[in-house]
């Protein structure tokens, strides 16, 4: 192919995981575009996850990947090989990007993503240093890797480590989706119009094991809709979280019937970002609706517990929450101390302890995002200032700078 | 000109002999009926071939349910009055050939009489005459071959279509050379699983790649819950213990899926398992080799299996259709050559085993009833095999204590035998009188070149011609035939012989793999057929890759010129090369792929 050698770089960012992942890519998105602004920046993301693609602000092309398709490639070939099928994929290939790009930025250390980057781009940066078959890490594809080993004192979030697995450092402040103005279908329309707290109840989690018992959700949402002040909830989640908020809505007082909205598998995700924006919370264990909330500036309040932990995928930004569990199967849940801290903010940051749980709440500075420990001292020194000096050095001095 | 003039005299611009055999013919194989839609419709022996109300809505829709991939023939069973014919040419790309099956030319006649054909006739390639001519016609309007059946106009004709299919599966088998990888699922125990290792050992003769499923190494803690008294808790957990087998099969087939899993009957593998599979794209048989009548689980698998094969014809291949079954074929049983073959014994050998006539096998209701009259006659009997407790009257006869045969001392009673009777299980008095499948000792006696009386089976002549085998009507004239062939020695040696021939000229495990294969080849013409023909080797695949891809056809061309090669390999050799080669477009492409392959196969 014939490169014009006075255009600008074409680059491309590619984040081929899931609609959390995507979210906390944006930080990274954001401190490339702002290290150069003039060169467009394409992204690569799973194609229903598009819509909220474009939301980022700057965005050149998003490049949609379809992974049905090659999921039906796989099963049609049924594992024998046919050159005729080359000729599809390449066309296909060819319909994502004319030209290669320049450099592709990868997020995943998956060897889908290595490989679409090394298809796409002459040139790619990400968790592997030399290709798709070689097996050396990048400095922060290792560091990320010794973090998912050994969980450690770790503090840099992950969306941080996006950044430097890009060679940038966090952005300034949290940056947020360009959300535009989207109707939302039949009763979901009055979300969030009349006065009042609006809470979004994320319902679901990913996985069974992530997900707070409905008996959980049925005393939280009675207790905070049992208080004076005017107070409404939105259920949110996919279509097979709708049995869980059915389940939720039965425990449920009928007394509260109309201060209740259940939005579950009834809305695509600009629809689901809209009902977010309007909510003033978002509280749940499922990390993407949360990542996304806290991108289009609503508060997050997580329950992490199981494999979820606070300081790698606690909500991105300044003034979010997460309640982590000491343990992987909590005991108890922190369902009156939560819904204090909705109806009276002011008092959060006094909070007593809860047994089996810490509270913690999200700050920014040069360094990207930061968890500290509500009425204590965190016990772990932070060390991101000294991770990201020793990363930095490492990865420079493998690209022969001084 | 009316219509059948019209479209004769077209039909003659491309097939002379043809339309003139179709003038011969006459017609009237069809009643031709007015549709509400005022086109013609057809009925035959009093039921319709096409809608009553709308006959090409309807062949529109049935063409709309055919698939079809590129460089395939589609082949047409059912005539009718062409209407889904002309669907189907309608909905087919203009280059993919299509042959219309016309057994009878009466109802070809009776079609071109109802109305003038359009453009699309002159698409139709047509195969017509004695079956072996039908056969050849399709077999040179080239492959691979999607057969394709409009089951209204079919069934008049559906012996023609079975006789050809066979002819097109023996070509088939003639040209098959390619090497498949197949899983066999065996038994935990029972009669099957001897079966289960001649089938196992055939494949491989046949230069396919075979991986024995063995769950006889689980029989031991299995038949300790037969000791469980409580028939509740038993059967519970015999039922537990199945869908656990089935479960470590499906682990198994996950480590390295094969092209086609064949179970042997009591396979462990449950409904769900199957419908898993299916869901994951494995194609799936199973020989059932046994009596339908006696075991009737097949009720609950029969939708499980995209194939089956059977040992009885009808009832049970229609019994098996209404339970679900979607492709039953008749396949019955056989002998492995290399295990039953003549013996030469020892003087010794001769005094143990030798009698004037014997029977090896386990204690049946019919056997216990029949036998005591061969006693006490005037000549010898031995009696061998298990399961006689409690039959006093043939304790004179039964050797070993009714100690169970292996198959090396079966071989050696056969051979040292003067009559080897053969008298199929049943559990009433007397002969089955619903006997139809052959038994595997017929097809081992015969092998080994014995003598053999067997009780008569409405399958038997098909496979066996009488002077080969004998055969007994009933059992009150059991003793008369014995008393005859035993003066017949040198008839009884030459019987034997040619049911020897016969046994490894037709009726070996390795005829009926073949069989069984081309029959999934044909029916699967995208999938198992085309490594049958050895598409698939590495050779073939270079040469259609070396204008497009030739760093594609430089890989191929590292691996042996017949081997099998497929994405997963060429993934690996990719792979091979290091981490430190080259890869170029098409070999990112082929891991990425490869990538989303091993993902579609996790079946765990």
């Amino acid at each position: 192919m014939q490169h014009d050698e006075g255009a600008t770089e074409r680059r491309l960012l590619i984040q081929l995981a899931r609609l959390g992942d995507l979210v906390q890519s944006l930080p990274a998105f954001s401190s490339l575009t702002s290290r150069d602004p003039q060169g467009p920046l394409d992204l690569l993301c799973p194609a229903p996850l598009a819509d909220i693609a474009r939301l980022f602000p700057d965005v050149g092309r998003v490049v949609q990947w379809n992974g049905a398709q090659w999921h039906r490639w796989a099963e049609s070939f049924d594992g024998e090989f046919q050159s005729s099928w080359l000729r599809e994929i390449d066309q296909y290939l060819a319909e994502l990007t004319s030209e290669p790009y320049t450099m592709a930025y990868v997020l995943n250390h998956h060897p889908r993503a290595i490989l679409a980057a090394t298809l796409l781009a002459t040139e790619v940066q990400g968790p592997n240093l030399r290709g798709p078959l070689h097996e050396a890490l990048s400095p922060w594809a290792s560091y990320l890797r010794q973090v998912a080993q050994e969980r450690g004192p770790n503090r840099i979030h992950l969306s941080d480590t996006f950044c430097g697995l890009c060679g940038v450092t966090p952005p300034q402040a949290p940056p947020l989706l360009l959300l535009p103005s989207i109707d939302l279908p039949g009763d979901l329309a009055e979300v969030g119009l009349s006065a009042g707290q609006w809470i979004a109840v994320v319902v679901g989690a990913g996985d069974a094991d992530r997900s707070i018992p409905v008996s959980v959700w049925i005393e939280w949402i009675s207790t905070l809709l049992a208080l004076d002040s005017p107070s409404a909830v939105v259920l949110i989640g996919s279509e097979r979280d709708q049995a869980t908020a059915l389940a939720i809505q039965d425990g449920l007082s009928p007394m509260i019937a109309g201060r209740l909205w259940d939005a579950t598998g009834r809305t695509t995700l600009l629809q689901l970002a809209t009902i977010l924006k309007r909510c003033h919370w978002a509280v749940g264990a499922d990390t993407g609706p949360l990542h996304l909330a806290a991108s289009v500036g609503t508060s997050a309040m997580g329950v992490y517990f199981s494999r979820a932990r606070v300081h790698e995928t606690g909500p991105y930004g300044q003034g979010h929450w997460v309640w982590q569990s000491d343990r992987a199967l909590p005991e108890t849940w922190p369902i009156q101390a939560s819904v204090k801290m909705i109806q009276e903010p002011a008092t959060a940051s006094q909070q007593k302890p809860v047994a089996g749980w810490s509270l913690w709440q999200s700050h920014h500075d040069e360094w990207g995002a930061i968890f500290r420990p509500v009425g204590d001292k965190d016990p772990q020194e932070d060390q991101r200032a000294e991770v990201w000096h020793r990363l930095t050095e490492q990865s420079l001095s493998l690209q022969g700078v001084r | 000109m009316n219509s059948f003039e019209i479209n004769i005299s077209r039909l003659a611009q491309r097939d002379q002999a043809l339309a003139a055999d179709i003038r011969q013919s006459g017609g009237g194989a069809l009643e031709i009926v007015p549709a509400r839609t005022g086109m013609s419709s057809a009925r035959a022996n009093g039921r319709w071939i096409h809608s009553a109300y709308d006959p090409i809505k309807e062949a529109q829709a049935w063409a709309e349910g055919q698939t079809h991939q590129e460089g395939e023939t589609i082949v047409v069973f059912g005539v009718g009055l062409l209407y889904h014919v002309e669907a189907l040419c309608a909905r087919l790309p203009r280059t993919v050939p299509v042959v219309l099956v016309v057994p009878d030319l009466n109802v070809l006649a009776d079609a071109a009489t109802v109305r003038t054909w359009g453009d699309w006739i002159d698409r139709v390639s047509w195969a017509w005459g004695t079956t072996e001519a039908i056969g050849e016609r399709i077999a040179s309007a080239g492959h691979p071959l999607r057969l394709v059946t409009y089951a209204p106009a079919a069934s008049l004709h559906a012996d023609s279509h079975r006789a050809i299919e066979t002819v097109l599966q023996r070509k088939a088998v003639a040209q098959a050379g390619g090497q498949l990888r197949i899983a066999v699922v065996g038994p935990i125990y029972g009669g099957s699983l001897p079966i289960t290792r001649y089938v196992v050992s055939a494949l491989e003769s046949l230069g396919h790649d075979v991986r024995w499923l063995d769950h006889s190494v689980h029989a031991t803690s299995y038949q300790q819950l037969e000791l469980l008294k409580n028939s509740q808790h038993r059967l519970a957990l015999q039922s537990k213990y199945a869908e656990m087998l089935s479960r470590v099969t499906m682990a198994q087939l996950a480590e390295d899926p094969p092209d086609l899993v064949l179970s042997l009957a009591q396979a462990p593998l449950i409904l769900p398992a199957l419908e898993h599979l299916r869901r994951k794209k494995f194609l799936t048989a199973m020989w059932f080799v046994e009596n339908h009548r006696h075991l009737t689980y097949w009720q609950q698998l029969a939708a499980g299996y995209d194939f089956w094969f059977v040992i009885q014809q009808e009832p049970c291949i229609a019994a098996l259709k209404r339970a679900g079954a979607k492709d039953v074929r008749y396949l019955p049983m056989a002998a492995d050559p290399s295990l039953h073959r003549p013996l030469e014994l020892t003087k010794e050998e001769w005094e143990e085993y030798g009698s004037d006539v014997s029977f090896v096998g386990a204690g049946y209701a019919n056997r216990r009833e029949i036998f005591p009259r061969l006693v006490g006659q005037d000549w010898t009997f031995k009696l061998w095999g298990n399961e006689w407790d409690g039959a006093t009257g043939l304790a004179s006869v039964l050797q070993r204590n009714g100690a169970r045969v292996d198959t090396d001392t079966c071989r050696k009673i056969f051979t040292a035998s003067s009559v080897n009777l053969n008298l199929h299980s049943w559990a009433g008095a007397g002969f089955d009188p619903d006997g139809d499948f052959v038994n595997p000792r017929t097809f081992e006696l015969a092998a080994c070149g014995a003598f053999q009386l067997a009780d008569r089976r409405s399958l038997m002549p098909e496979l066996f011609a009488e002077n080969e085998i004998a055969n007994v009507s009933s059992p009150d004239a059991l003793p008369a035939e014995i008393a005859r062939w035993l003066h017949e020695p040198e008839q009884r040696v030459a019987m034997a012989a040619q049911a020897r021939r016969r046994v490894l000229a037709e009726h070996t495990y390795q005829h009926r793999m073949r069989e069984l294969l081309s029959r999934i080849g044909v029916a699967s013409p995208d999938r198992i057929g085309p490594i049958l023909r050895g598409d698939r080797q590495a050779e073939t695949l270079a040469v259609a890759a070396a204008d497009s891809f030739p760093s594609v056809a430089s890989a191929l061309r590292t691996f042996p010129s017949t081997q099998r090669v497929e994405l997963k390999q060429l993934a690996a050799q990719i792979r091979s090369r290091g981490s430190m080669g080259t890869l170029s477009r098409e070999d990112l492409m082929l891991l990425m792929l490869d990538e989303y392959r091993s993902e579609t196969k996790d079946l765990v």
